[in-house]
């Protein structure tokens, strides 16, 4: 076994050869960078921090939009000693009310010392935090990296810290009401990144280079391509997601242009490209040296993957470069790689939602495609359990459950949280699946979460959001995601309307008040009279059994 | 793709027209974008919100912006990006860019 560094360790490590990252920004303006140069600036920018008071394991929230000053800002906070809290960047059109919202909640919750931000993001945080439900002005201190690196005292080398402190806060995605910032330690990080380098992994080699769109204020940007290529080392592309979105051939020609070996994206992502890159752009395409071509962070659909593998045929894309992928920020990062290309499982449909097994499917019954997401890495495990935490046998769906040195610390300052989500070392991951052959199938989840294009929503908060509407009944709000194995989300509400309202406007006035809210759109609106969403002996709504009324065709008679 | 707003074809007609008819095609041609990247059909006037009155997500309103940004040769800042909301906010901000361009007609 190689001896685990600390994320500062890696960096000297990688200092000390010749490769380095490459930025492209959302305008497509390009950087290169060593990483020897990076560790120059990270002690520049650390000794500035230094020289605040601030001390080893103080949080600092990093709100960043460039990439590059984003990645530089990252490990100056590291180098320091101080624990980066990397939050999601004001991005689109009349989002900022929502940024500001979810922002100020891990700011305060996170009790992070300073924010690490620019000149034009810092507003719309103060103006926000001044608003009187927002809990007052902010009490951290305010910096720019461009203030931090007049600072003349540079560190002579990164904080000496240990594998066992704490590395990164990273905050789920999605929650307004309950943020939980799950706690990783650099030994977490190590291993993870250990395991996805290995064998069992990305199986790295020399002249690998890493391309990557992947926001880097989530786990699959940041550990999954940033610190894995460091840790390599590696080179690596790290784009803008707001260029990938504008312009998803960008990520393409970069993964050309640089010779991409390994690359991860959302199945939405492989969508979006087939369905926006024109055939005339094919011919200047070189995929033939991306051998890994990740796929992880929601539901894979085989088909999505299968019409990319052909569309991109021609420019050299190998069906067998897809790695679907399994992982969630509380196991750091990655749980299990499925090497071979996709790999489908087709089982019985009916055996699988009425008697939870998964039997392959004999002539002619109505199946379901499950993905094989691969097999537990060396010194971790994963195991199938049912309700009262036995192991279930092969076939059987279950609880997913996971352990080893990649499961988080626990979520910040959250005892009771941590307790439900981590059992005699196993963490419980959410998720539901099977083993079939010692591999890894998912079919869905126990959590009510909502998951659209690799970004978590919680149903409270958005039920919440709906409860002042005009129209609608007294916590006559339910919202849920019915999911689908290997298919997207759907996002439905069922409303309960009082007397008199007006349907059409209501309808039009939940999917608005949601999307300005949560930046989610609603597939289906249900309205129904008062007295529809079953509800417990002390009135609250089970949205569990809603979904299942709905499912089965006896919600709304 | 057809270009419409090269040097050469901007220089082309008496400057005073020229005001009006370059103010309606960034309007015209940014509605014209918005319909056709729209999944249902809708009428954009320039009052209307891009996510809440014409159901716009984030990545289709990325998409629009890619779409503006290749149609009118122009790049959009970040910051703009936070803050435009409404159909009318960018025609303006399209039209400021464009204008801004260094080889755009005095």
């Amino acid at each position: 076994m190689s001896s685990r560094k600390t994320i500062g360790e890696a960096l000297v490590a990688a200092a000390d050869t010749h490769f380095g990252l490459r930025f492209i920004e959302h305008d497509a303006t390009t950087k290169v960078t060593s990483y020897r140069d990076l560790l120059a600036d990270a002690l520049c920018i650390a000794g500035a921090l230094r020289a605040h008071g601030y001390t080893s394991g103080d949080r600092v929230a990093l709100v960043i939009p460039e990439v590059s000053r984003f990645v530089h800002a990252f490990f100056g906070i590291v180098a320091a000693g101080l624990v980066p809290v990397p939050l999601c960047p004001p991005a689109q059109a009349g989002d900022v009310a929502t940024f500001a919202k979810q922002s100020l909640h891990i700011i305060r919750a996170s009790r992070a010392v300073a924010v690490l931000t620019t000149d034009d993001v810092a507003p719309l945080l103060h103006a926000s935090a001044g608003h009187p439900d927002a809990g007052g002005p902010l009490s951290q201190t305010f910096h720019t990296l461009d203030q931090l690196r007049t600072g003349d005292a540079p560190l002579a080398s990164p904080a000496a810290l240990t594998l066992d402190d704490i590395a990164l806060l990273q905050f789920t995605s999605g929650s307004t009401a309950l943020p939980k910032g799950v706690v990783l330690s650099h030994g977490n990080i190590a291993a993870n990144v250990e395991a996805i380098l290995g064998p069992s992994g990305l199986d790295a080699r020399a002249g690998d280079v890493a391309v990557s769109w992947l926001p880097l204020y989530h786990d699959m940007g940041l550990i999954g391509m940033l610190l894995s290529s460091l840790y390599a080392p590696a080179d690596a592309v790290l784009m803008s997601q707001v260029l990938f979105l504008k312009r998803p051939s960008a990520w393409l020609n970069a993964i050309s242009t640089w010779g991409g070996t390994v690359s991860y994206a959302p199945n939405f992502a492989y969508e979006l490209c087939r369905r926006r890159v024109k055939s005339s752009q094919l011919a200047a395409l070189d995929l033939s040296r991306w051998r890994v071509a990740g796929c992880g962070a929601e539901p894979i659909r085989p088909d999505t993957l299968m019409q990319f593998a052909d569309y991109f045929a021609p420019a050299g894309f190998a069906a067998t470069s897809f790695l679907p992928s399994y992982g969630l920020a509380e196991h750091s990062l990655a749980v299990s790689f499925a090497h071979g290309g996709l790999d489908v499982d087709v089982v019985d449909a009916e055996l699988l939602v009425q008697e939870s097994r998964a039997v392959p499917v004999v002539n002619g019954a109505a199946s379901l495609r499950i993905v094989r997401c691969g097999e537990p890495f060396p010194g971790h495990a994963i195991r199938i359990v049912d309700e009262a935490f036995n192991e279930l046998p092969e076939r059987h769906v279950g609880s997913i459950v996971a352990a080893g040195p990649s499961v988080m610390q626990g979520y910040f300052e959250q005892p009771a949280a941590t307790a439900g989500a981590l059992r005699d070392g196993w963490l419980q991951t959410g998720d539901l699946g099977y083993m079939a052959n010692g591999s890894l199938y998912l079919c869905g989840r126990t959590k009510d979460l909502i998951i659209r294009q690799g970004r978590k929503y919680h149903p409270p908060d958005i039920e919440s959001s709906l409860a002042d509407l005009q129209g609608v009944a007294l916590s006559g709000v339910v919202v849920f995601a019915i999911t689908t194995v290997g298919d997207t989300d759907e996002v439905v509400a069922v409303i309960e309307t009082r007397a008199g309202g007006r349907g059409p406007e209501i309808e039009e006035a939940v999917r608005r008040r949601v999307r300005e809210t949560a930046g989610l759109d609603i597939d289906r609106v249900i309205l129904t009279p008062p007295g529809t969403i079953p509800r417990t002996t002390s009135g609250k709504v089970r949205r569990s059994e809603t979904r299942e009324r709905l499912e089965a065709g006896t919600l709304v008679r | 793709m057809e270009r419409f707003d090269t040097p050469s074809a901007s220089a082309a007609g008496p400057t005073a027209d020229m005001a009006n008819a370059t103010a309606d095609r960034f309007e015209r041609d940014t509605i014209d974008i918005l319909k056709r990247l729209s999944r249902r059909p809708i009428e954009p006037t320039l009052d209307k919100e891009l996510m809440a009155d014409l159901g716009f997500d984030s990545l289709q309103i990325l998409e629009f912006i890619g779409e503006l940004e290749d149609h009118f040769n122009i790049a959009v800042p970040l910051n703009s990006l936070t803050h435009i909301r409404t159909v009318g906010q960018i025609v303006a901000e399209v039209r400021g860019l464009a204008a801004s361009r260094p080889w755009a007609p005095a």
